[in-house]
This record gives C-alpha cells, sequence and structure tokens, in this order.
C-alpha cells in the first residue's frame, strides 16, 4: 500500500511529449484502424476512430464500450482495429479505463513488463458517455495518478440501436422515440447536454477537456496528441455527424461538421490546466471576426428536423444566441453572474 | 397446397420503408385472397447501416402450417422472386453480417425472377450478375434507384410500381387485383394504383440461361472452425505495416481488413484526374474508410476494395474537376485508376472524360425540408 502512494507517476510511466501536426501534410502515413469496418456510407465516426489512432500512434490500448463504434468494427470476427482494442459495456468507458491504466501500472511496477508509456484511451459514444457512462467517467477524471483519454463520439442518438434519444439528442430532432405527429409536432424537447463543460467545471484537477469536430481533422488529432501528453485522466467530446440518424445525403457529413461550428450549434474550445480557449471558428465567433450563419442552414440540410416549422427553427435560433450572448462564458458556461 | 418467398434485396436505411412497403403490400394481398402470409426483415441486417445491402422477405402458403415450415429457417431460399432496389445490387451482395460476396441471384430458385429497378439495358446487368448455373428469369421496372431516407419518405410509386411487376412475374404469389386493392387501401391513392396497374402491364421477362454471366468466382475467404477458434473472444488484429505492392514502392497502400470489403456497398465511386491533383491530402484524411492509397509519385488513389462511395472526397476536394463521383454501373471491374493512368495517360484521359458523363441523380438522401414534397410535385406535372 505504502509504495504505490510513496511512488509518483513518472517513476512508472515515463511522461511523453506528442507535438502538434502543423498541417495535413505532416500527417503521417500509418493507419492503426484501417479499411474494412461495417460503418455506413459517409461515417464521421469511424473517421473519429481512425484519426484518433492515428494521432495516438502504434503503442496505445484502446477500450470501446458498446455502440456504433464497438457493433461496427468488432462484429463477426472481423476487425479493421491493428491496435489492441477491447469491449467495455456500456456504460464502463470510464471504469475500463481507470482499471486498463492501474493494470498496466501494476504490471510495470511489478517488473512484468517494460517500463514504458502506453496510451490508454476508451470511446464511448453519447449514449454510453453522457448518459449511462457518466459516473464512471466522472470517477475516472477523479483518479488523477492515471494518464488516460476518454473520448466520447456524439452522434447525437443510440444510432446503433436505430436511432433512439439520447441525452445528447438536439432540440425537436426526430428519431424512433420522438417521430413527431399530427397532434404534436416536437417530441423531443430536452436541450442538448452540455458534456465536455459539466466534467471540466465537475473535476478541477482534471488538466484537459476539449471539444472537437472531425471537419477540423488536424485540430482534432493534435487535441488527442495533447491530451495524452498532459498528463492524468483527460476528456475529449467529438461531434460527429451521422448520415443515419440525421437523414442525410452521406457525402455531406463534412459540412454539416462545418455547419455545426459555423453556427455556434458546436462550440470548439480545450480548457487546459483550467484556462479555457476557444479554437478554430469558434474562436472567430467569440472575438466578433466572424458573424454566426443561421442556424437553419444547418437545420434545413437533415431529414430529422423535416418536420421543423419557422416558429421552431426560430427557438432553436433564439436558444443558439443564447449561448453566445447570455451565457458567463459564451458557448461554454451556461449561467450568468447575477448583476 | 403451396408456398412462395419474395426477397427484397435494399441499401440499408434509405431503402428501409421501400422494402418493408413490398413486403408488407404483399402480404396484404396473399390475405384478400384467402391465403396466409408474413414480412420480415433479416435479422443479421438490423441494425442497418445505411448504403449496405440489406435484405426483407415476403413468405406466403396457403396454410398456417406450411407457413411455419418455411419459416423455420434463418432465410428462406429457394424464392420465387427477388427483388433488386438497386440495380448496383446486381454486382453482388455483401450484407454487414455476411461473410464474402454473394450473387444477388444465389437464393432464387431455378426458373424464379429476378426483378430489378433499373434504365441499364439487360444484357448490361445480366454481365453484372454472376452466372447462376440454372436458368431463371430477369424482369425490369424502369425506374433509378429509389433513395429516400429513412424519416422522410420520397413516395415516387417505387413500392407500388415493384408490386404492380411482381404480380406479373409471380401471379402465383398474388395477383394484380389483390395488389391494387391493398394499395387503395393503405395509401388512398388512385395514381398510385395507376401506376402499379401500368407497371403491371408493361412488365416482360427474359429468359436468362444457366451459363449466361459473370464468370467471376464471387470474393470469400475462409471462415474458421469452432476447432480452430482461438479462446476467449479473440479477433487478430491487422497489421500496422504497410502492404508491399508492385509498382507502387515509395507510396503507401495500408494493410486492409481482409474479411470485409467493399465492393457492393457502393452506387456510386470517385474517378480521379491525376492531373489536377494539388497533393492536398484532404480525401485521404478526411476518408472514414481509409480507401485512398498513397501512390510512389505523391498522388492519392481511391481503393476500389474499401469505397463505400459516401462522396466526401469529392466534397472537401478544393479543386473543381479532381475527385468526381460516377454511377457504380459505369463500372466493369475494380482496377487502380492510377495504375491505368501511368501507363496510358492519354487513354486515361479519354476514358475518364467518358465515365465522368454518367453523373449519379442526387436524390439520395435529404437536402432541405420541403425538397420531397418539391420533386414529387414536379414529376406528377
Amino acid at each position: 500500500m505504502s509504495d504505490v502512494i510513496t511512488e509518483t507517476l513518472d517513476d512508472y510511466i515515463k511522461t511523453q511529449v506528442l507535438e502538434a501536426w502543423k498541417g495535413p501534410k505532416t500527417v503521417p502515413e500509418q493507419e492503426y484502424f484501417t479499411s474494412g469496418h461495417r460503418t455506413c456510407q459517409g461515417c464521421e465516426s469511424a473517421l473519429v476512430m481512425k484519426l484518433m489512432a492515428k494521432a495516438a500512434g502504434p503503442r496505445t490500448i484502446i477500450l470501446g464500450s458498446t455502440g456504433c463504434m464497438y457493433v461496427a468494427n468488432t462484429t463477426y470476427l472481423s476487425t479493421p482495429w491493428s491496435v489492441p482494442w477491447m469491449h467495455t459495456q456500456l456504460g464502463s468507458s470510464g471504469s475500463a479505463a481507470t482499471g486498463t491504466a492501474a493494470g498496466l501500472r501494476a504490471l510495470m511496477r511489478k517488473g512484468k513488463m517494460e517500463k514504458e508509456r502506453i496510451n490508454v484511451i476508451a470511446f464511448c459514444g453519447d449514449g454510453g458517455g453522457a448518459d449511462m457512462g457518466l459516473s464512471a467517467i466522472s470517477a475516472a477524471l477523479q483518479h488523477t495518478e492515471y494518464n488516460l483519454l476518454i473520448l466520447m463520439y456524439d452522434n447525437e442518438s443510440y444510432a446503433n440501436t436505430d436511432i433512439q434519444v439520447s441525452g445528447s439528442s438536439p432540440y425537436g430532432a426526430n428519431s424512433t422515440f420522438s417521430p413527431p405527429g399530427k397532434e404534436r409536432r416536437i417530441m423531443h424537447r430536452r436541450w442538448k447536454k452540455n458534456t465536455a463543460p459539466m466534467l471540466a467545471a465537475g473535476h478541477p484537477e482534471c488538466k484537459y477537456v476539449a471539444t472537437v469536430c472531425m471537419s477540423y481533422a488536424v485540430e482534432a488529432m493534435n487535441a488527442v496528441r495533447k491530451a495524452l501528453s498532459i498528463g492524468g485522466p483527460t476528456f475529449i467530446h467529438s461531434l460527429d455527424p451521422c448520415p443515419k440518424g440525421w437523414d442525410y445525403d452521406p457525402m455531406f457529413s463534412h459540412e454539416l461538421g462545418e455547419l455545426a461550428v459555423e453556427t455556434g450549434i458546436w462550440p470548439l474550445y480545450e480548457i487546459e490546466e483550467g484556462k479555457i480557449k476557444m479554437y478554430g471558428k469558434s474562436k472567430r465567433i467569440v472575438n466578433g471576426q466572424m458573424k454566426r450563419k443561421p442556424v437553419q442552414d444547418y437545420l434545413l440540410r437533415q431529414g430529422r428536423f423535416a418536420h421543423f416549422i419557422d416558429e421552431d427553427i426560430e427557438y432553436f435560433q433564439a436558444k443558439t444566441d443564447e449561448m453566445w450572448e447570455k451565457w458567463l462564458i459564451p458557448g461554454v458556461l451556461p449561467f450568468s453572474a447575477e448583476a | 397446397m403451396s408456398t412462395g418467398s419474395v426477397e427484397v434485396v435494399y441499401r440499408g436505411i434509405f431503402q428501409k420503408t421501400l422494402a418493408k412497403n413490398i413486403c408488407r403490400g404483399v402480404v396484404f394481398a396473399a390475405k384478400k385472397e384467402g391465403k396466409i402470409g408474413t414480412a420480415f426483415g433479416r435479422y443479421s441486417d438490423s441494425p442497418e447501416r445505411n448504403g449496405i445491402p440489406a435484405k426483407q422477405f415476403a413468405v406466403v402458403s396457403d396454410t398456417h402450417d406450411e407457413l411455419q415450415e418455411h419459416l423455420a429457417r434463418y432465410e428462406p431460399d429457394n424464392n420465387d422472386v427477388t427483388i433488386a432496389c438497386d440495380d448496383a445490387l446486381c454486382k453482388g451482395v455483401e450484407s454487414w453480417a455476411w461473410y464474402g460476396l454473394q450473387p444477388i441471384n444465389k437464393l432464387l430458385k431455378k426458373g424464379g425472377t429476378l426483378l430489378v429497378t433499373s434504365f441499364q439495358s439487360p444484357n448490361k446487368l445480366i454481365n453484372f450478375i454472376h452466372r447462376k448455373g440454372e436458368p431463371y428469369n430477369l424482369a425490369l421496372v424502369r425506374a433509378a434507384a429509389s433513395f429516400s431516407g429513412l424519416w422522410v419518405y420520397k413516395d415516387d410509386h417505387t413500392d407500388a410500381r415493384l408490386l404492380g411487376a411482381l404480380a406479373k412475374v409471380a401471379p402465383h404469389i398474388v395477383g394484380i387485383d389483390a395488389i391494387c386493392e391493398v394499395i387503395k387501401e393503405q395509401w388512398k391513392d388512385d395514381l398510385k394504383v395507376a401506376s402499379a396497374r401500368k407497371t403491371y402491364e408493361a412488365t416482360e421477362t427474359i429468359p436468362v440461361s444457366a451459363d449466361q454471366g459473370n464468370e467471376e468466382v464471387p470474393f470469400e475467404f475462409e471462415k474458421p472452425g469452432w476447432k480452430t477458434m482461438e479462446e476467449g473472444l479473440v479477433i487478430r488484429g491487422i497489421s500496422a505495416e504497410q502492404q508491399k505492392v508492385e509498382g507502387w514502392e515509395g507510396g503507401y497502400v495500408p494493410t486492409r481488413n481482409p474479411t470485409f470489403k467493399k465492393f457492393s456497398t457502393r452506387t456510386m465511386r470517385p474517378v480521379i484526374n491525376f492531373d489536377t491533383c494539388i497533393k492536398c491530402t484532404l480525401c485521404w484524411l478526411q476518408c472514414p474508410d481509409s480507401c485512398f492509397d498513397i501512390t510512389p509519385d505523391g498522388l492519392y488513389d481511391a481503393n476500389m476494395e474499401a469505397c463505400c462511395g459516401c462522396g466526401v472526397c469529392e466534397a472537401v476536394c478544393p479543386v473543381e474537376d479532381c475527385v468526381t463521383m460516377v454511377n457504380e454501373e459505369a463500372f466493369d471491374d475494380n482496377a487502380s485508376q492510377w495504375e491505368m493512368w501511368v501507363k496510358d495517360k492519354k487513354g486515361y484521359e479519354t476514358w475518364m472524360t467518358e465515365k465522368i458523363s454518367d453523373k449519379p441523380p442526387r436524390s439520395h438522401g435529404f437536402h432541405h425540408v420541403g425538397q420531397y414534397a418539391e420533386e414529387t410535385a414536379d414529376e406528377s406535372t
């Protein structure tokens, strides 16, 4: 017992610095999540897996909780993974990550494994992360003595089991649980859960929380690299356009990611050692260098909002305006100081 | 005393409602004729992935016992009719829960009918369809593949037309009068009834002989038996090393999953203009399927083993005419475009110019609110 407490993290697991990549041309060729997965056409979550693995490199263990990225990537004894991967239950990405990091450390301490830095990444969908796995993620983010990254790929529904509402589904979206009817048009009335700031605010010792979108691939990969360098548990929240659940032509996956950011619906930021930093177009929006696009540019391209009438779009716009104009930290923290 | 079955092969999600309408229509119509039937999706196709081939079935029997007997199997084979809702499926079907490529006519019984929605000539389709070894019939419904999104159903009458054609090619399963009655009941739309009857009258079948069709052996691989599976649920990972491919030294071809290919997932594929490529890397970086191989000269070549035809590469390419999505039916093979270009640049240009004239209609999925209402209004005028 005593030796665990007196030893520092560095005694067993060397810290590392994964330098940020300067642009797409400096990204290495190696794939650790390669072709041959059973995902949809234009699946942005598959792109998250590919780029996350690329950013982390070969000395990485990946854990995946139940969801599309489990079912589509490992069923029927067939996989595109080339780094070690293990399935964990829907709500346990946090506990699996802590357990794996602790296990590696114990093996290194007992001399059964060479001491080296091995990245531990657990991914979960929005159902597995923002709903079911929230408590386990919270626990993982408190255990500051383990290096791990939890990456939540958020396609705003339980898309794997055919698109049920999750805590991350946007207001009004059509889903298996919220089909618009003749009497009631809007069947899903909850506003999207603000997961990343909740975790950052609730775990002051967690050194790194970020939001990403794979339409900005290099920035997203650099967020993964920073999360794996900074030490301790970290969390990244990715917004993934989903042609299946959002109902659009798969070729628009990239464009919808951009529109989510440009309309201000999906702000991009990093919370690094207690400092918040907006980046990319979100930074330009906050600095007043760029005007947010109207949310209808984003909403009207998706079948899940096809039942929206002007009043619904106006409501969505007003709520989004509030995020940027009324919140204590625009786009991030949803309350303001008393006047 | 008899049982008949219909297999509907369609594109997951985007044609799910279409397939459901066809199978339900068959069962309802059979009931009108005093028979009993059931419609169901193949369990292993669920959850569906958009674009990936999936199947639904309608089984119709004279008696309850016969129906039960026929259902006691994983998926009905010896089908009287196989309906392909997209003619690109004639190249083969690799459902997401399947091993290897399955010919579109594999579960069709001898003398059965393959019913396809297509604007292609019958001969062109027969060249795609794998040789069956038994005679069967081919019937075409002249229509583009009807891709509707999940939440919004584009009612372009494809379901009614296929039901009408089905009554023509398999009257022993359902007759046209019952079909029309059901369409009227379900949709309360005389125009749809007229569509079904018109297609019924226009549909003709072409006999396909046992030795006609694509001679290629469909892609398959060795499956592990229970004695060769490893303890626990272990799957061997893919090598992180690149493949060694002759002529590609200095480039980068990633090792790919050997047991799942995307040959049959595409409805279109990218054609690359290597002369205008500025090597920005975006197609390669943004491809969710890692389908782009890096060529020795630093260009990017879409590998057809891995491309699922999503079109993201065309969308992200900053050059106007560098990546163009083209109808999958325009291609007879899966050869490397870059190798073709290296061998004969002039010839490639001619080939490319011809191919990119065959652009698919982008009715695929949803674009904006009111789109389908507008489109169907245009069609009916």
